[in-house]
């Protein structure tokens, strides 16, 4: 694991697939396309999350409780979430995009930006980059009845990603509002550019509701005449300061195109994963922060994990019925320890806990900071030593065992449901891979 | 995301024997499938367990025993098949 660099780029292509979990759904189930559908909140399965055109055509919106769309459409169709499911489509859809360059940035499901700078040398103009894109999110599905261009192996991970050929919209320009804003008016399966200088001109047509502003603002600014970003820049800047603070000139800044933030990339770090298969599906949530406790544990141990601490990690669950759970935590302080980095996972446990029994569990360290002067002292230098030369040992008995034996016979104890009642299900043998 | 990590082979497993009852219903002789075969010479604790009636029902009679040979093991039948299994003492 090697530091992460920082990679930037003032222009930027703004990819972005309007309610990708939905069509994530209707991509997987194509029957659901022609139906009133509705995914329900993966944090309250009482409301909706998110909801289809023609559930929308019936008043339906998303935040409604389940009671209050039916009564509003009698025959919407509700669909459970599977958010490892969205969550693995858009890694998959990112890694086809770090393909085309190395600074991209997911900012949300179906949205992540991708910069620009010198792709020029490559491509040639924007248009030229945006095709260049459209035709990659092609060859990896995105766009895959339409697709003409050149193939790819077809063994790339990369290229799996699959979501109706409609959706994908492109917007370019400098900075992320720009080409946020450019990617929101393109048509689907288009693209929007905006040329450096043309932004002010651009922005002027656009609705106020593109500004990333919470509804009290939007009420107030609605309330003064304001629906344009145009209409916005016309009063004089302090003016909006005055009414608004700090938020108002940066809206203010924003809507006149003065505002250009630059995509910020990173290196990916291949995660650390510790995964459990329960003989049968577990429901107990004391059994399952139990499980937690000890997929952390491993995961620690894992050796790439000496002398850095972590700084993201991700829980997911697979669940009966095909459902899946998602929680992720950012440590404020990164840790390298069991309880400060199972804490928060217990606490999203605790409050949005896994709708079904958990069949599998999936515990990921996916991003992470160095550890201290001192503690690399001892566990990069002298204790991660000592640590590479057992597991070189280890490693090397391990090879000759299997060369004598022919097939792998050494493993390691780990508990499963050690509080079950069925003695063959407390403790299971996993293969020792040093 | 599936990977090498999560093989995993349940320990303890139970293995199907054939036993010869006595009058009490009570497990008189053992016989593994590899064809040896041991009388059984103590009989220490019996339970029942029954479990995920709400799954996939688990309904067993459990014997502890000691075969001829000093082995102590644990036998059990399932009360659904009839069939009896063997297992190591916990």
């Amino acid at each position: 694991m090697t530091r992460t660099p920082r990679l930037t780029s003032d222009t930027a292509a703004c990819c972005w697939i309007p309610l990708f979990a939905l069509r994530c759904e209707t991509a997987r189930r194509p029957e659901l396309a022609s139906l009133p559908l509705a995914l329900l909140a993966p944090d309250d399965t009482r409301r909706l999350w998110q909801v289809a055109p023609l559930a929308r055509r019936a008043g339906v919106k998303p935040g409604m409780t389940v009671s209050q769309a039916i009564g509003l459409c009698p025959a919407l169709k509700l669909c459970e979430p599977d958010p490892v499911h969205y969550d693995e489509q858009f890694a998959r859809l990112v890694a086809a995009l770090v393909t085309v360059s190395p600074v991209v940035e997911p900012v949300e499901l179906g949205r992540a930006y991708v910069g620009t700078d010198g792709l020029e040398w490559l491509y040639g103009s924007p248009q030229q980059i945006a095709k260049e894109i459209q035709m990659l999110s092609a060859e990896c599905g995105v766009r895959n009845a339409e697709c003409k261009g050149k193939r790819r192996e077809a063994n790339d991970p990369s290229l799996k990603f699959r979501t109706p050929h409609s959706a994908f919209r492109i917007g370019w320009g400098r900075g992320k509002f720009v080409s946020w804003v450019a990617a929101s008016r393109a048509k689907p399966g288009g693209s929007v550019i905006v040329r450096p200088g043309e932004e002010r001109k651009f922005l002027a047509s656009q609705r106020l509701a593109v500004l990333p502003l919470d509804p009290d603002t939007h009420r107030r600014l609605l309330q003064l005449g304001v629906k344009t970003l145009g209409a916005l820049v016309a009063l004089p800047e302090e003016a909006v300061v005055s009414q608004f603070g700090r938020a108002g000139r940066r809206l203010w800044r924003l809507a006149a195109g003065l505002v250009s933030e630059p995509v910020v990339g990173r290196v990916v770090p291949e995660p650390i994963v510790a995964a459990l298969t329960f003989f049968t599906p577990v429901g107990n949530r004391d059994l399952l922060a139990h499980a937690l406790d000890k997929l952390v544990d491993r995961a620690l141990g894992d050796p790439r994990r000496s002398g850095w601490r972590v700084q993201v990690v991700r829980v997911h669950a697979e669940l009966e019925h095909g459902a899946s759970w998602l929680v992720a935590a950012t440590l404020k302080d990164p840790a390298a320890t069991r309880e400060r980095i199972a804490a928060p996972l217990k606490t999203q446990l605790e409050r949005s806990p896994p709708a079904g029994a958990v069949e599998r569990l999936v515990v990921e360290f996916t991003a992470f900071a160095p550890g201290t002067a001192e503690l690399q002292l001892f566990a990069r230098d002298a204790g991660a030593a000592a640590r590479a030369g057992r597991r070189r040992a280890l490693q090397s008995a391990a090879r000759e065992i299997a060369l004598r034996i022919r097939r792998p016979m050494l493993y390691h104890v780990i508990e499963v449901q050690p509080w079950s009642r069925l003695p063959e299900r407390r403790y299971a043998l996993i293969d020792f891979e040093p | 995301m599936r990977n090498g990590t999560d093989r995993l082979r349940a320990l303890n497993a139970p293995q199907r024997v054939r036993v010869e009852l006595d009058e009490q219903r009570r497990p008189r002789v053992v016989k593994r499938e590899a064809g040896n075969e041991k009388r059984v010479e103590s009989f220490g604790e019996n339970w029942r367990m029954d479990d995920e009636w709400w799954r996939q029902p688990i309904v067993r009679r459990y014997v502890e025993v000691v075969l001829e040979g000093g082995g102590r093991v644990v036998l059990f039948e399932d009360l659904i098949t009839g069939e009896w299994f063997v297992q190591m003492p916990t």
